[in-house]
């Protein structure tokens, strides 16, 4: 049994949403046990009188940190698949500071929102009630700031690979940043405070005693400490190829995507997979499949492709694709499929698929659809009798996919992932 | 793209099982939650029979929402029918084995018993409206002075309660074959539920104040407070009824789940109706509109509620409400989606 879970398989997309609401009631009900459902308890730590949020977001930082290295170390769960919301530096900076401004005019962060509300207080309602406004807003001028919204990807990026410092001193510098935090903010809160807030249990409470928070901080210490000298958690050093399981899975057929599946998830917009082009560049050039990209095979490296990625690899025949597919399998459990028939089978299939002779009902219906496919595509559908053999057409024309107007009425809009908030 | 169509939406070829849509599970839901506000009444109003000082808050507001809601959930069904015209043959007869039959009988039976509640408590309640009205207000006062005619009407309320409540249920499980249906107890799970929908309508109602805090300078903000409030004075009422409510809860829960059990220890068919709910496509909206939200967490927010920890709000109330809806829209469409192993040949 390794996490995370739900990419291994152990349950569907119906369980999943089960367990989003237990972890949702679960999450909210801690908030609210913290008091972050009070407005006036979060804008108090702006005047340095009562730090709650910053110990308690802090401590969450570390205890998910500490525990996600000491998992990953012993083997329970494989970080690589841990998904991670890629970075865009400017406008992240510039959603952050939307949103810092947000929760200082508010007293409320999206989370301790819905907690308020919750509890019966209006100005959380109010909040909730803003916030859908708000996203009802971005959705209707996403399509004119998109540009914007999309410059400066630097991808899925951790700040120990964009330094170049090995994660365990990261680990371990965090903890010691948050045990100190917590020291300087008691120290503030006994200098600012009223008196009410943080006064026992305490770090610094006047004792020689190990009191529980002094335990639970060398706890910590320790599993730092851990970290420092326990290297690198991902697993994509030391890999062990399972070589039955790559047979398994090669001898199911199950690696494989058919030309008529990847052009409906195309036009569909779904971007469920990513798409990879292994021929050469120039080849690349004169044609490929919309919203594929191109890396060719010898500089196909196992970074290339995220494990995140659902990858579909292509050529112009099985064989390299079959190639490449061995390459990302053998570097790690990612999803790699191959474009069935290749190339050849996508022309013959999806941009000039041929109509049956004397169709019957359904395989007339069945070919208007693939026929509408692959005029979106940029293809002819052929006529009965034309050989497949040899394509009298000219070669395809480049095409990109973006909503033409003759598009099938299979499109949907691609809905947007909604980010995580505090 | 017309053979497309044809062919999609010829039932021979691709099977319409799906022949109820939103209206019957509107309609459930509505005509349950009249049960059970009837159920509640009518004991209270046995109870307080000889008792004329209790504040009379909702004795005339309950009857007259039942009146409103289900005429909507009336209407609901009216448009569900396929022949409305035909509608006045129902009354023509009465068939003691067909819970149809039953069912038209009761709500034509509710009115006349709904109206007379509310007229019970006509003088105590709407003090300004009796003096405008005399002659309703003297049927009123004759009524009021005799504590038989109370229990009378009292007791109509809870046995027309009763019957409209468990004939929402019965309506479904008279139709075996559909598996998931095909359950006596579906008749006391929406009793049930209907009256911790009942109550949590009452618990809504107690909550619902108009505009009396003028700490808020700002109108819209004073008529959301005076939503969420409890009005004054009546705080020992909500807490009752958050009691009375964890209470039908508490039996609901046992009910669904021994419905679901019964389920799936019986037939494959049983079996993979109860997994439609269970592990199947309703899977998430069962477990955490109708279980999650619906039932165990009103539990535990009236609970904390009853015991003086937490604010008494209206969410709780939200919740079991929205959950009671859920529950009808669940298990009407999964009903429809639950089927007989198909015999080969066919």
């Amino acid at each position: 049994m390794i996490a995370p879970f739900f990419k291994f398989g152990m349950f569907g997309t119906e369980a999943s949403l089960v367990v989003a609401f237990v972890i949702g009631i679960g999450f909210g009900f801690m908030l609210e046990r913290a008091g972050f459902g009070n407005a006036r308890k979060l804008a108090a730590q702006f005047y340095f009188q009562d730090l709650r949020v910053l110990k308690v977001m802090f401590m969450a930082i570390i205890t998910a940190m500490v525990g996600l290295y000491a998992l990953s170390r012993v083997g329970f769960l494989d970080l690589s698949k841990v998904y991670l919301v890629p970075t865009l530096l400017v406008p992240d900076i510039v959603g952050g500071l939307l949103l810092g401004m947000g929760f200082v005019i508010g007293g409320y962060c999206p989370g301790t929102s819905c907690v308020s509300a919750s509890t019966g207080r209006v100005d959380g309602m109010v909040y909730v009630a803003g916030m859908f406004a708000g996203l009802v807003g971005f959705g209707e001028v996403y399509p004119k700031i998109k540009s914007f919204a999309t410059m400066t990807p630097m991808g899925h990026l951790t700040i120990a690979k964009y330094f170049d410092i090995p994660y365990g001193l990261l680990v371990f510098a965090v903890v010691v940043m948050a045990l100190g935090a917590f020291v300087a903010a008691e120290w503030a809160e006994r200098k600012f405070g009223d008196g009410s807030a943080g006064m026992t249990g305490g770090l610094l409470e006047s004792t020689r005693r190990l009191t529980p928070v002094r335990i639970l901080a060398l706890g910590l210490l320790v599993l730092g400490l851990f970290a420092l000298v326990g290297g690198d958690p991902y697993r994509g050093n030391t890999v062990s190829i399972d070589p039955r399981a790559l047979a398994l899975s090669a001898g199911r057929g199950v690696v494989k995507v058919s030309p008529g599946d990847l052009a409906d998830s195309i036009v569909k917009g779904t971007e469920e997979f990513r798409i990879i082009d292994l021929r050469p560049a120039a080849a690349y050039a004169t044609y490929h499949i919309p919203t594929a990209e191109n890396i060719p095979l010898a500089a196909l490296a196992p970074d290339s492709v995220s494990s995140d990625d659902k990858v579909v690899l292509y050529s112009d025949s099985d064989m390299q694709a079959a190639q490449a597919w061995f390459i990302l399998r053998a570097s790690g459990d990612r999803a790699a499929y191959i474009l069935a028939g290749g190339l050849d089978a996508w022309k013959d299939q999806v941009l000039y698929p041929v109509r049956p002779a004397k169709p019957t009902g359904l395989e007339a219906a069945a070919f208007e659809k693939r026929a509408a496919v692959s005029r979106y595509l940029g293809g002819t559908p052929r006529a009965a009798g034309a050989s497949s053999a040899q394509p009298v057409e000219p070669a395809p024309a480049l095409i990109t996919p973006v909503a033409p107007p003759s598009a099938p009425d299979m499109a949907r809009p691609k809905k947007r992932a909604a980010r995580e908030g505090c | 793209m017309t053979e497309l169509f044809t062919l999609k939406h010829n039932p021979l070829v691709d099977p319409a099982m799906h022949i109820w849509a939103w209206q019957i599970p509107v309609y459930l839901f509505l005509g349950g939650l009249v049960a059970g506000l009837m159920i509640l009444s009518g004991y209270h109003i046995i109870r307080d029979r000889y008792d004329t000082d209790r504040p009379h808050g909702h004795y005339v507001t309950a009857p007259m929402l039942s009146v409103a809601l289900l005429s909507l959930g009336m209407l609901a069904l009216f448009f569900d029918l396929e022949h409305k015209i035909e509608v006045w043959r129902l009354y023509m007869t009465f068939e003691v084995t067909s819970p149809m039959s039953w069912g038209s009988w009761i709500l034509l039976l509710v009115y006349p018993v709904l109206i007379a509640s509310a007229l019970l408590n006509f003088q105590e309640a709407q003090p300004r409206l009796a003096a405008r009205y005399p002659t309703v207000a003297g049927v009123a006062e004759a009524m009021r002075s005799r504590p038989g005619v109370a229990s009378l009407i009292g007791f109509a309320n809870i046995a027309l309660g009763a019957g409209l409540g468990i004939y929402t249920g019965i309506l479904l499980s008279s139709l075996a074959a559909r598996p998931l249906w095909s359950s006596a107890l579906l008749g006391p799970l929406f009793l049930f539920s209907g009256l911790s929908t009942g109550a949590a309508t009452l618990h809504m109602l107690t909550h619902i104040e108009k505009g009396e805090d003028n700490s808020y300078g700002d109108f819209l903000v004073a008529s959301m407070v005076g939503w969420i409030r409890p009005k004054h004075g009546e705080h020992e009422g909500a807490v009752k009824l958050a009691h009375a409510d964890n209470g039908f809860l508490t039996i609901e829960l046992s009910i669904l789940m021994l419905f679901l059990i019964n389920l799936s220890g019986s037939s494959a068919a049983g079996h993979d109706a109860a997994a439609l709910l269970l592990t199947g496509p309703y899977a998430a909206v069962f477990w955490v509109f109708v279980v999650g939200s619906g039932l165990v967490i009103p539990l535990i927010l009236q609970g904390l509620q009853a015991a003086n920890r937490i604010r008494p709000t209206m969410i709780p109330a939200l919740l079991v409400l929205v959950g009671g809806l859920v529950l009808r829209f669940v298990l009407v469409y999964a009903g429809q989606a639950s089927h007989w192993p198909r015999i080969a040949g066919f």
